[in-house]
């Protein structure tokens, strides 16, 4: 089976649901987690024949470059199977009256959308994937319809649009230049037509706009508010996931398109600084949810010093800092549902619910980094990719990114000593649903796999970054005719 | 005899709209203003957009009786465009819907005060004391709009 389905089964379900949902409300319910587990079959079987050869789907029968294509390499397809899994995750139990089903089917536009994200290799199109992603993460953010998550989506809102238009700006800056917006031609036509000022204008203003997702440097003030307003599935969904596709996108028109040398060094700085606001803010933070949105913050930073990294060594080492952020995130957020709040409120936790309370030790301890979880491989590798590079840039990126892991150290132990002060047996809370719990433990399960199977998890990892960096590659594959406009 | 260069006055009148339009979202403070200004923004955006395939003298990219013209307009850029218009009207109507229901709970669309409204609200579900040293001096002033959104 295609791997396009992988895109339009979700698309399909999200419009069928509703109808679905009035003859059973029941199938309604069930339809869903159904379509996303199917998909996640889909990338499953997919994964074989892509590991070997990388798949280009001309959509509608047109060839590119004329034609919209699907790209697929074990990369996108990696991101592919990902939101699938990672939505089903996060999924909604949230009953069966209308508004759940209005969730359930945002939901699933978002799966759909994302999935074709990760996709698409035409820059137009990407734009189109980005605003529908942006669009059901809009209405997933004002969910909980009170005043506090109308005025956060509000304000993601404008950032988000603002975004958006300076995207389509630089779009139409690389239209200009090139009169292509396929990736391939793009990439064939990039060395001599985009490297000049105009080339880079086009890609910080497409950098800015994906960046609104990616949580980068300026664009990132929505994160917070709308993780604390939001439900903290919403805010799993956004940071684990939706985050990394936007990060997909920018790694994408790094390798193919914009190869300036001062391109990386903006990605770098902003990364730096990225990384320096957010854990500083977290480090501040006095309530749990808006600690971790900081900290996300500061992670997704991180992996932008890697991707600025030149060669397959940074995206190795980006992808593994995003992969291990898309695992550990999403189930702190599922666990602070919880015991989300003021820092004072978590004492006694370790009372009401000593597993939920192990569980998040390890994924805390992951996300700092402390050695032999997966969290301190990924950033030695950063470390390591870029002390390999000349320049003092990346030696002052390296110290800050070690100076944010002993920040980050200090306020998440601060958690960790909260969550397991006592307190006198009748103020201890209640403890946390089942649901949670098993998908916080299957994550947590995750780590310690990646930690038994690290070698050949890198191996695979190193393949795929390999496969990623491959520019000729990606050409001949798209256009095995040389065709050049 | 030469004429003004009709590009250059419509790319620059385009990037007037995308100065304006970003002006505006950093300077406002009414929301609706706001709203507006992004409405400029994405019309300067999508200006530009048809700018990319515009060829002077040309004709619109349509066959009429088989005849086809000897200068055409790139027709991808128009395409383009009417896809980034239909989204942005969309957003703008969703944002337009944020808006009244902001107007209808806090009673306010001036962006300062919602501001606080948001961070009072959020420390108040976190259990944050409410006289936070960072919000401390404003907290007086909005007094009254607190309690009109308390009434809405």
């Amino acid at each position: 089976m295609s791997p396009v389905l992988m895109f339009v089964l979700p698309l399909l379900a999200a419009f069928l649901l509703p109808v679905v949902a009035r003859g059973s409300p029941r199938a309604g319910r069930l339809f869903g987690p159904l379509v996303l587990s199917l998909n996640c079959v889909i990338g499953i079987l997919a994964w074989a024949t892509v590991s070997e050869q990388t798949q280009v789907i001309a959509l509608g029968g047109f060839a590119p470059p004329f034609g919209i294509a699907f790209y697929i390499d074990r990369l996108a397809l990696l991101f592919a199977i990902a939101v699938s899994l990672g939505v089903l995750l996060l999924w909604p139990d949230a009953g069966e009256d209308e508004a759940a089903q209005r969730e359930n089917t945002l939901t699933l536009v978002l799966a759909a959308s994302a999935t074709g994200l990760a996709l698409s290799g035409d820059l137009f199109n990407i734009y189109v994937f980005y605003e529908l992603t942006a669009v059901a993460t809009y209405g997933l953010a004002a969910g909980r319809r009170n005043g506090a998550a109308y005025a956060a989506a509000l304000r993601y809102v404008v950032i988000s649009s603002f975004g958006a238009a300076l995207m389509l700006i630089g779009i139409a800056l690389v239209y200009m230049a090139t009169g292509t917006l396929n990736l391939a031609q793009l990439a064939q036509l990039a060395p001599g037509m985009l490297d000049g000022p105009l080339g880079l204008a086009a890609f910080v203003f497409i950098l800015i706009g994906a960046g609104v997702k990616a949580e980068l440097f300026p664009v990132n003030t929505w994160v917070p508010e709308v993780y604390a307003a939001a439900s903290k599935r919403v805010a799993g969904l956004l940071a684990g996931i939706i985050s990394k596709l936007a990060l997909l996108i920018i790694v994408r028109l790094l390798v193919l398109v914009f190869q300036q040398a001062e391109a990386l060094q903006i990605l770098l700085l902003l990364g730096v600084l990225g990384v320096v606001t957010g854990e500083l803010a977290a480090w501040t933070a006095r309530d749990l949810t808006r600690m971790l949105a900081y900290s996300s913050i500061g992670q997704l930073g991180v992996m932008f010093i890697a991707f600025s990294i030149p060669g397959p060594a940074g995206l190795y080492a980006g992808l593994a800092v995003a992969l291990h952020h898309m695992v550990v995130k999403p189930a702190l957020f599922l666990l602070a549902e919880r015991q989300g709040g003021a820092l004072e409120r978590l004492a006694g936790s370790a009372q009401a619910s000593p597993v939920a309370c192990a569980l998040f030790v390890l994924l805390v301890l992951s996300l700092i980094g402390i050695p032999p979880l997966p969290g301190f491989w990924a950033k030695f590798l950063v470390v390591t990719a870029a002390l390999a590079q000349p320049g003092t840039d990346y030696l002052l990126a390296v110290v800050v990114i070690l100076l944010a892991a002993v920040v980050e150290a200090s306020y998440l132990f601060r958690v960790i000593v909260q969550l397991y002060r006592r307190v006198p047996a009748a103020r201890v809370g209640g403890g946390h649903d089942s649901a949670t719990l098993t998908i916080s433990a299957a994550l947590g399960l995750v780590l310690i796999a990646v930690v038994l199977w690290l070698a050949p998890i890198g191996d695979g990892l190193r393949g795929i970054a390999a496969q990623a960096a491959d520019r000729a590659g990606y050409i001949q594959a798209v256009l095995p005719d040389g065709a050049s406009s | 005899m030469t004429p003004p260069d009709l590009g250059a006055i419509l790319f620059s009148g385009a990037f007037g709209l995308v100065v304006i339009g970003i002006l505006g979202i950093v300077m406002s403070t009414h929301l609706v203003r706001i709203v507006l200004s992004i409405v400029l923004l994405e019309t300067g955006a999508n200006l530009l957009l048809m700018l990319s395939g515009y060829r002077a003298g040309a004709a619109a990219p349509i066959i009429i009786d088989g005849v086809i013209p000897a200068a055409m307009v790139d027709p991808v850029p128009q395409a383009l465009v009417l896809t980034a218009i239909v989204i942005g009207v969309a957003v703008q109507a969703f944002m337009m819907t944020l808006v009244l229901r902001l107007r209808s709970v806090y009673g306010t669309l001036d962006i300062r005060e919602l501001r606080t409204c948001l961070e009072r609200d959020i420390a108040q579900e976190a259990g944050i004391g409410l006289p936070t040293s960072d919000n401390l001096p404003e907290t007086p002033g909005v007094g009254p709009v607190r309690t009109q959104g308390g009434d809405a």
